[in-house]
């Protein structure tokens, strides 16, 4: 039996620059990639939202 | 008809599980499953026997490309434009924690603050270099920052003037220790801080027997109600209560609990990077941390779902989001887009290379950068660090902290297999609570 919890989802940009950079969040020694946000995703949201 | 089919281990399926509940990470697509015993035994490459119908339930996920998917190619983002600055205003601190990889914020020199005509030269070069960028980040470091106030202010406003004439805008961040803090700094802070993150290690005990006043006093009791009381005046802005845990208490769990208890609501906790011999974590550490880790994610699972969570910053993972491949393979950016300035306008690839002549890239005051130390920055990425290949981790840390990997390995590109191992469990833990928030979310729809 498999149940798939999460997939990603489909990207309209990649390689765009526009996240920030790595190293500016909380820890200071321990990077990680995986829980920052894409900045233009999130960004296109809010404009949803908004409407 | 159940029949035998063996499976060869996977490198593109990560299997693990929590507990009783077995999960399925498949490394080239970054899906997540949750499967039974025999499922995950199968994939472990155990000599299990699956029915026709999970045989072709697997054959779907395959032809879905959510299992055994290939890695899809990336390349990493290469640009030249710089995005953030870590601001080193004051190589002084007022307090003298023991585990400070800042040399009790000397950075192994002299303790001096940075002066407004270096931050405006910083802020400057970072304008001229930052190219079509658009957002800039301004992170203020020490030592303390917060004994160069002054500074940091004006600062903020010069940044924020030459932004404007720019089209640019500018986040910035503070680390504080919070012995300063006063009401006219949370005042500030929360009008102009889009971060703070604030020091605090957690149980009285705890942050008293390193994080020690200069004379020597524990400092717990001088910057707990400051803290508290910026907190309350922040608001929904972001903050992080941000402490480090060392071999003297791998029951660090605790430590985020009280953090919790105490009305913190982001926090983050990371494990010690100097080599203090009675504090510094060892291999023999590993096993006690990883349950450390399980013990943590049990409680936060738990009081999520009574509606009492927090946020911990390991803990969160973005599956369906977050960001995309190309930036999940291009490491860090320290030295190519993100750079640290010292007191005297020398600059370093990132904080944790600060004051090491080999790493020095330039001065503000020169307008330029190192080339050659740039670009092995800027080649730097997932695919140069070779040991990271058949990592299931790979594309959520990006191969690490390319201080970290060379402080212990002596190479940008080389992990250090302490990380590595504590990075995994807490990638696992941050893949079990997104599952047991979206069961939750489930039940709740029905």
């Amino acid at each position: 039996m498999i149940k798939t919890i999460a997939k990603p989802a489909e990207k309209k940009t990649t390689g765009c620059g526009e996240c920030r950079s790595t190293c500016q969040s909380a820890c200071k020694t321990s990077c990680t990639v995986g829980n920052q946000s894409c900045e233009r995703v999130t960004r296109e949201q809010k404009i949803e939202e908004r409407k | 008809m159940r029949r035998f089919f063996p499976c060869l281990p996977s490198l593109m399926i990560h299997v693990f599980s929590f507990h009783d509940t077995y999960y399925l990470y498949d490394t080239g697509s970054g899906s997540l499953h949750l499967c039974d015993e025999k499922t995950a035994r199968y994939f472990s490459g155990e000599p299990v026997t699956l029915t026709e119908e999970e045989l072709a339930q697997i054959a779907e996920l395959e032809r879905q490309g959510l299992l055994n998917a290939p890695e899809t190619q990336a390349r990493p983002i290469k640009s030249n434009e710089m995005k953030a600055l870590c601001l080193h205003v004051s190589h002084d601190c007022n307090l003298r924690c023991r585990y400070c990889f800042a040399d009790e914020g000397a950075y192994h020199s002299v303790r001096e603050v940075m002066n407004f005509q270096t931050a405006k030269a910083a802020i400057d070069f970072l304008l001229e270099q930052s190219g079509k960028r658009r957002v800039l980040e301004v992170d203020f470091f020490g030592g303390e920052p917060l004994m160069n106030l002054d500074v940091v202010k004006k600062t903020v406003y010069y940044a924020k003037e030459e932004g404007a004439k720019r089209g640019k805008k500018f986040l910035f961040t503070t680390t504080t220790n919070g012995l300063l803090l006063d009401d006219e700094t949370i005042r500030f802070f929360n009008e102009e801080m889009e971060n703070v993150v604030l020091s605090l290690d957690g149980r009285k005990e705890i942050h008293d027997a390193v994080r020690k006043t200069v004379n020597g006093r524990g400092s717990f009791d001088a910057v707990i109600e400051k803290v508290k009381k910026f907190v309350r005046a922040r608001g929904d802005k972001h903050y992080y209560v941000r402490g480090t845990f060392t071999a003297k208490n791998l029951d660090f769990s605790k430590d985020v609990l009280f953090l919790a208890d105490n009305g913190f609501d982001s926090i983050s906790l990371e494990p010690v990077v100097t080599e203090i011999p009675d504090l510094q974590i060892k291999e023999e550490h590993l096993p006690a941390i990883a349950k450390e880790y399980e013990t943590l994610c049990e409680e936060y699972v738990r009081r999520e779902a009574e509606g009492k969570g927090f946020l911990f910053f390991h803990f969160q993972i973005d599956l369906e989001g977050g960001p995309c491949l190309a930036k999940r393979v291009s490491a860090c950016g320290a030295g190519n887009e993100y750079f640290s300035v010292v007191p005297n306008g020398d600059i370093y690839p990132c904080h944790q290379f600060a004051g090491d002549k080999d790493f020095r890239m330039g001065n503000v005051f020169e307008g330029k950068i190192d080339p050659v130390l740039r670009a092995k920055f800027a080649s730097s990425c997932l695919f140069t660090r070779k040991k990271c290949g058949d990592c299931f981790a790979k594309f959520i840390c990006s191969g690490g902290c390319s201080a970290n990997n060379y402080h212990y390995c002596g190479d940008i590109d080389e992990p250090y297999p302490m990380t590595c191992a504590m990075m995994k469990k807490r990638i696992e833990c941050a893949m079990h609570v997104l599952a047991e928030r979206k069961a939750r979310e489930k039940t709740q729809k029905n």
